[in-house]
């Protein structure tokens, strides 16, 4: 009985009628809200405004530095080019004699460090094999360069990281 | 040379021939009333409702980006308000292709036929009262039935000339769907002009405003009914947006065009959407009438005004209701849009006007020979009692409409049979049964 009642009233059509009014009002007033799995507009801006990018999202490479001295971490060890499966990581390195106190050690040096971004599959092996937390991939994803030379990155650039991104809001 | 010469002295002396043919003694204000001033009006008419079809073409995308939890057009100037600009330069600077093969003039004079026949009507849409419109012609819906229905010939034309055979299967199902559903919408109409017994579109307001500002939905639910879906379907909108299935037929009629000429035909579409909810809003939704909020304002162009206001709103809403319904149903299959036209919308509008007109001729005083004397008739038109008002609904709410329905589950009672689902079931019970029968006959071994 109720099931014939509520299909000559079409209530069917009426419940469909107000699933869509609901969300175009929820539209309009309702302010955007990331982490709301049920928000009313989902749509990110963004050029305009800085995506969204999940927590173990793997982008750009980077060197870190040593926050007290400032200067690299890297011990040249050859590990992550060793780990790499696709070979785009060059470490070059000298031998050269380090004063660190009163002793002065041979060591290895870490001269350049080319790491080929055209080729990363951003697998993070070379993360995960760096002994001193130095080779690092950040959340950065904005790779993209005018000419094949530009996925080259060389020691100063993975040091600085990329930030020519701006964003309006 | 002559002909043009002969012309421009026949329109220059028209006061005087017009006053000698007529034979008034009149000031001369032939060239004011009847070519600045309904100059003035169509320029005006024309400039808003061509902004508002851009308009309209905004908001249907950003209505529809909201039902879908996305924003819509954002980038070209705020909130993406300079989009149609950008729409209209784009579309005029595109390349203008006429396909190898297509009839050319026709091809080229589709599109015009069209947008011709959806512009004409504006004339006699009544914006507000006095001198808000155009034309208030003694046949003004007739007028509007009429011209609207030609718009059907553009569509034709413009499918059988695309050489296309997605164009020209957009075509033939927006005829057919145009003509089925046009004579629903002039069935459903027909039981509200029963109470205005008007053709005039002004006349329909005014009669409304004088019924003690009483809409005429109130007493023609079914009336009111019956025209939205058939305007819907006569426009070519969602839910009956057959001729331009996307999934079946590229675009439809308009496969072929680009450019300015496509722009024509969404010209038309979207006036063709404003001119049909003109029509409901004069027909069912009281006009620039708001149960009697004019006769507050006593200046004249203040009332103007604020009619025009009214009545824009109300357009507006049922506007806005076609694109709540287009982002919401689904589409009709074809043999179901034939189906709803011809066994539910066309019985039921004819029903409507038997059923409305039985229950007026009951209200006449007796002496008219009606039985229950709800409505009286003077020089000024018909006065409805109160009775008559309470009268009126219950009939439109709670008699007319569970008859339609009787009426249309007896008509359609039977055409569950005759679809494909069923028919095929029917073949495998009648060959289960068969089955049955053979191994019942064979012994068993």
């Amino acid at each position: 009985m109720g099931g014939t009642i509520k299909r000559l009233l079409l209530f069917d059509l009426f419940k469909g009628l107000a699933v869509t009014f609901k969300y175009n009002w929820r539209a309009l007033y309702e302010a955007r809200d990331g982490g709301n799995p049920n928000q009313a507009i989902y749509t990110e801006q963004y050029p305009l405004e800085p995506a969204k990018i999940s927590e173990r999202f793997r982008g750009a490479p980077r060197l870190n530095l040593d926050p007290e001295t400032g200067g690299t971490l890297c011990i040249a060890c050859d590990l992550c080019a060793l780990a790499c499966p696709v070979d785009c990581i060059e470490v070059g390195s000298i031998r050269r004699e380090v004063r660190e106190g009163d002793k002065v050690n041979k060591k290895k040096v870490l001269t350049t460090f080319i790491f080929d971004t055209s080729r990363c599959m951003f697998c993070n092996l070379c993360s995960e094999a760096c002994p001193t937390d130095c080779l690092e991939l950040t959340q950065s994803f904005e790779l993209a360069v005018y000419h094949r030379s530009g996925f080259r990155w060389d020691r100063e650039m993975l040091e600085k990281g990329i930030d020519y991104v701006r964003y309006d809001r | 040379m002559v002909a043009i010469m002969m012309m421009m002295t026949l329109l220059l002396t028209a006061p005087e021939w017009v006053a000698k043919l007529t034979g008034e003694k009149k000031p001369n204000t032939f060239w004011a009333d009847t070519v600045i001033y309904p100059i003035i009006q169509i320029l005006v008419v024309l400039f808003i409702v061509l902004t508002l079809v851009a308009y309209l073409v905004y908001l249907e995308r950003k209505v529809s980006a909201f039902m879908q939890a996305r924003l819509g057009p954002m980038r070209v100037g705020p909130w993406g308000l300079l989009q149609p600009a950008a729409d209209g330069l784009k579309l005029l600077l595109k390349e203008d292709i006429i396909p190898l093969m297509a009839d050319k003039g026709v091809f080229i004079i589709a599109p015009i036929i069209t947008v011709v026949a959806a512009l004409v009507v504006l004339s006699v849409v009544p914006w507000g009262p006095a001198w808000a419109t155009i034309a208030n012609i003694n046949i003004g819906i007739l007028f509007l039935m009429a011209v609207s229905s030609v718009s059907v010939l553009g569509l034709v034309l413009s499918g059988w000339s695309s050489n296309s055979k997605y164009s020209l299967l957009g075509a033939l199902r927006s005829s057919a769907q145009m003509v089925s559903y046009e004579v629903g919408m002039g069935l459903s109409i027909m039981g509200a002009l029963i109470f205005a017994k008007t053709l005039s579109m002004n006349g329909i307001i005014e009669a409304q405003n004088a019924n003690h500002h009483l809409w005429f939905v109130f007493f023609q639910p079914l009336g009111f009914l019956i025209y939205i879906i058939c305007a819907l379907g006569e426009t070519n909108r969602a839910p009956f947006d057959l001729p331009e299935a996307e999934s079946e037929l590229v675009a439809g009629y308009h496969t072929e065009y680009s450019g300015f000429r496509w722009a024509l035909f969404f010209m038309a579409e979207y006036t063709a959407m404003i001119v049909t909810s003109a029509v409901a809003v004069t027909l069912y939704l009281g006009g620039w009438g708001l149960f009697g909020l004019e006769t507050f304002i006593k200046d004249p162009t203040l009332s103007v005004i604020v009619g025009i206001v009214i009545f824009f709103l109300k357009v507006m809403a049922l506007i806005y209701a076609a694109m709540w319904f287009r982002w919401t149903f689904p589409r009709y299959r074809y043999d179901q849009l034939m189906d709803l036209g011809w066994k539910w919308l066309i019985p039921a509008g004819l029903a409507n006007i038997v059923l409305t007109g039985i229950w007026y001729a009951l209200a006449l005083p007796a002496d008219q020979g009606g039985l229950f004397g709800f409505i009286t008739h003077d020089a000024s038109g018909y006065v409805m009692t109160g009775k008559g008002i309470v009268y009126f609904i219950v009939t439109g709410f709670l008699v007319t409409i569970p008859i339609v329905w009787m009426l249309l589950a007896a008509i359609n009672r039977r055409s569950r049979d005759f679809n494909l689902h069923a028919q095929r079931q029917l073949q495998i019970s009648l060959r289960r049964e068969r089955l049955q029968k053979t191994a019942a006959a064979q012994p068993a071994e």
